[in-house]
């Protein structure tokens, strides 16, 4: 599995109150009207614009706050290919891999990647290539492999209940 | 090599020998969902099962309504009845409605919850039940909706810090301060991912309500779950409402004394001093004297943090120890945990009292946890509040909150700006 996207870039602690804007909690239902709101209150230009494929690079603690996953939803949605970030919060993290979007921690990449740059990241390889150089990451576990295969949790225990 | 609690705990659910790092499914104790959440997850099992899913045992699913209770908006009371109308179909009867209170305290009276249970909620505070030895966790919809088909869900088998508080508090401090303490000691990600087992002669000594503001704020140090066994008068309390059954799990769940820990840290909180997590972040923490005199708009006491009959009373102290006046330049609002916490207030004669002093006594309800209820912020306000998080914006866009102690929060109510509760009760 391999990922190539242009880079949209944050900083440390962005909330789940601003990757789905909290307004929106009871009046969006819909995946891809959620998706059209995406970090909204953050950087419009990328509710503008982003398109499917682009990556999302983040600072420390990525996802923390509310136990939101509309955060993950609409992102997902929206295609994101995978978000790197120097690290996530635990409630997020799940969601991300129940969702089935790939998520990479690696501070290093984090550093030297820029905004509006191309990366492509090689979940079979366990790479990162980034303008300034490649950054590894360990592969991930069968189990996640296997939940992110089978595109999340749900289509993973229906599959295992022998329902899908 | 000895286990610890969270070891033990994930080995009973999952039938396996576990060690830290392994991925695998639990059977899951409780599955529940809130209003807000709650009808996410049910529309979702709706459309994955094409409206004819059952869940696997009706009898571990529960609804608690308590983020937005009674509904304030149309679209709100919409959500409420999907949850309703679904548990109805569903036969689920541990529905907890608009009139309970916050979710896990409601649970926890009801007798629903015991030590080494493993219980997933859609609260990102669930994981305060650890207050009683069980795992409970905050997830989202997609893990509730999978554990409605066969009431399993995996983990991920965390590492275990181990924290240690020796001492006694002095009058006008609480383990409110001590737990901003560690927020400020540890920071926003200090237990990240870890579970985390708290021990000591201060844990040990202290009230079910304590311990649940502690475990509370595991969360804001990025942890997964911080485990309390139970023990004295909090075990006596349990055993009363959830059977002598609690007993065996005590034993059962309690960490090995080779037991390995990734981090052990000790506290003494004789010194301790009454400290506030400053905006707009819970880790950035003062001495509520560094930030004494500055100007505030509104108090608020309670949350699932902070909002239980003991928080209440030690605020009902610093009141009374004020003449019962509180300023009139600030709103205090109080808002009890659940109905029978609002039901001891009110025996214990503490609600005429705040009626006659001017504060505003809400139903039990997560009230001001966020911009979604009552006495929102206005853009410039400053706060002080009882509740687990102070991000920028969180009860109102551009307002500022400080979190503090219910004893802090009074004293700051009475005065009309940040006050240490010590110049009021010393």
């Amino acid at each position: 599995m391999k990922t190539t996207g242009k880079v949209w870039k944050y900083g440390d602690d962005v909330n789940t109150d601003v990757i789905f804007p909290g307004k929106y909690t009871y009046t969006i239902k819909d995946r891809a009207e959620m998706a059209k709101v995406a970090l909204e209150d953050l950087d419009p230009e990328f509710t503008k614009s982003a398109k499917a494929g682009d990556i999302i690079v983040g600072g420390k603690n990525w996802g923390c706050g509310s136990s939101r996953e509309q955060a993950v939803s609409c992102l997902k949605e929206r295609g994101i290919g995978a978000i790197i970030a120097k690290g996530f919060a635990r409630i997020y993290y799940r969601n991300c891999l129940n969702e089935g979007l790939p998520i990479i921690v690696s501070s290093e990449a984090v550093d030297a990647i820029e905004a509006g740059e191309e990366v492509t990241v090689d979940f079979d390889a366990g790479q990162i290539v980034t303008k300034k150089g490649t950054f590894p990451f360990p592969p991930y576990p069968e189990f996640v492999r296997g939940l992110i295969e089978d595109g999340g949790l749900i289509p993973h225990v229906k599959k295992s209940l022998g329902l899908s | 090599m000895g286990k610890t609690m969270i070891e033990k705990i994930i080995e009973r659910a999952s039938g396996k020998k576990v060690k830290v790092g392994d991925r695998v499914w639990c059977n899951i104790d409780w599955s529940t969902a809130r209003d807000f959440g709650g009808a996410n997850c049910v529309l979702q099992f709706e459309e994955v099962t094409e409206k004819k899913g059952k869940v696997w045992d009706p009898e571990k699913v529960a609804f608690t309504f308590d983020l937005q209770a009674p509904a304030h908006a149309e679209k709100v009371a919409q959500n409420q009845k999907t949850i309703r109308d679904f548990a109805k179909k569903q036969g689920i009867s541990k529905v907890f409605d608009v009139n309970w209170g916050v979710g896990q305290h409601v649970l926890l009276e009801n007798g629903l919850v015991k030590p080494g249970d493993v219980i997933l909620g859609t609260d990102s505070h669930m994981n305060l039940l650890g207050a009683v030895g069980s795992f409970a966790t905050g997830v989202g919809n997609t893990d509730i909706v999978a554990s409605w088909f066969k009431g399993t869900n995996w983990f991920r088998v965390p590492e275990t810090m181990k924290i240690s508080a020796t001492g006694t508090f002095k009058k006008g401090v609480c383990m409110r301060d001590f737990l901003t303490l560690l927020v400020g000691t540890l920071g926003a990600d200090g237990m990240f991912f870890r579970s985390v087992e708290f021990y000591g002669e201060t844990i040990e000594n202290s009230t079910l309500a304590d311990r649940i503001t502690l475990c509370s704020m595991v969360t804001e140090m990025s942890g997964k779950v911080g485990l309390i066994l139970p023990n004295g008068d909090v075990l006596d309390w349990l055993r009363a409402r959830a059977g002598n059954e609690v007993d065996e799990r005590v034993k059962a769940i309690a960490a090995d004394p080779d037991a390995v820990y990734c981090q052990e840290l000790s506290f003494d909180v004789n010194d301790l001093e009454p400290l506030a997590s400053c905006p707009d972040a819970p880790d950035n923490v003062k001495k509520v004297r560094e930030v004494a005199g500055n100007n505030i708009d509104q108090v608020h006491i309670g949350s699932c943090s902070n909002g239980r009959f003991e928080d209440i009373a030690a605020a009902f102290d610093v009141l009374k120890a004020a003449n019962f006046q509180v300023s009139p330049t600030v709103r205090t609002i109080i808002t009890p945990a659940t109905r029978e916490t609002m039901k001891r207030c009110a025996e214990a004669g503490m609600i005429q009292k705040f009626l006659e002093a001017g504060v505003i006594f809400t139903n039990p309800t997560c009230s001001l946890c966020t911009a979604e209820h009552y006495g929102v912020l206005p853009s410039g306000d400053v706060g002080v509040s009882t509740t687990n998080r102070n991000f920028i914006g969180k009860v109102g866009k551009g307002s500022h909150t400080y979190l503090m102690s219910p004893m802090s929060a009074m004293a700051s109510a009475v005065r009309g700006v940040i006050t240490d509760p010590r110049d009021i009760l010393c």
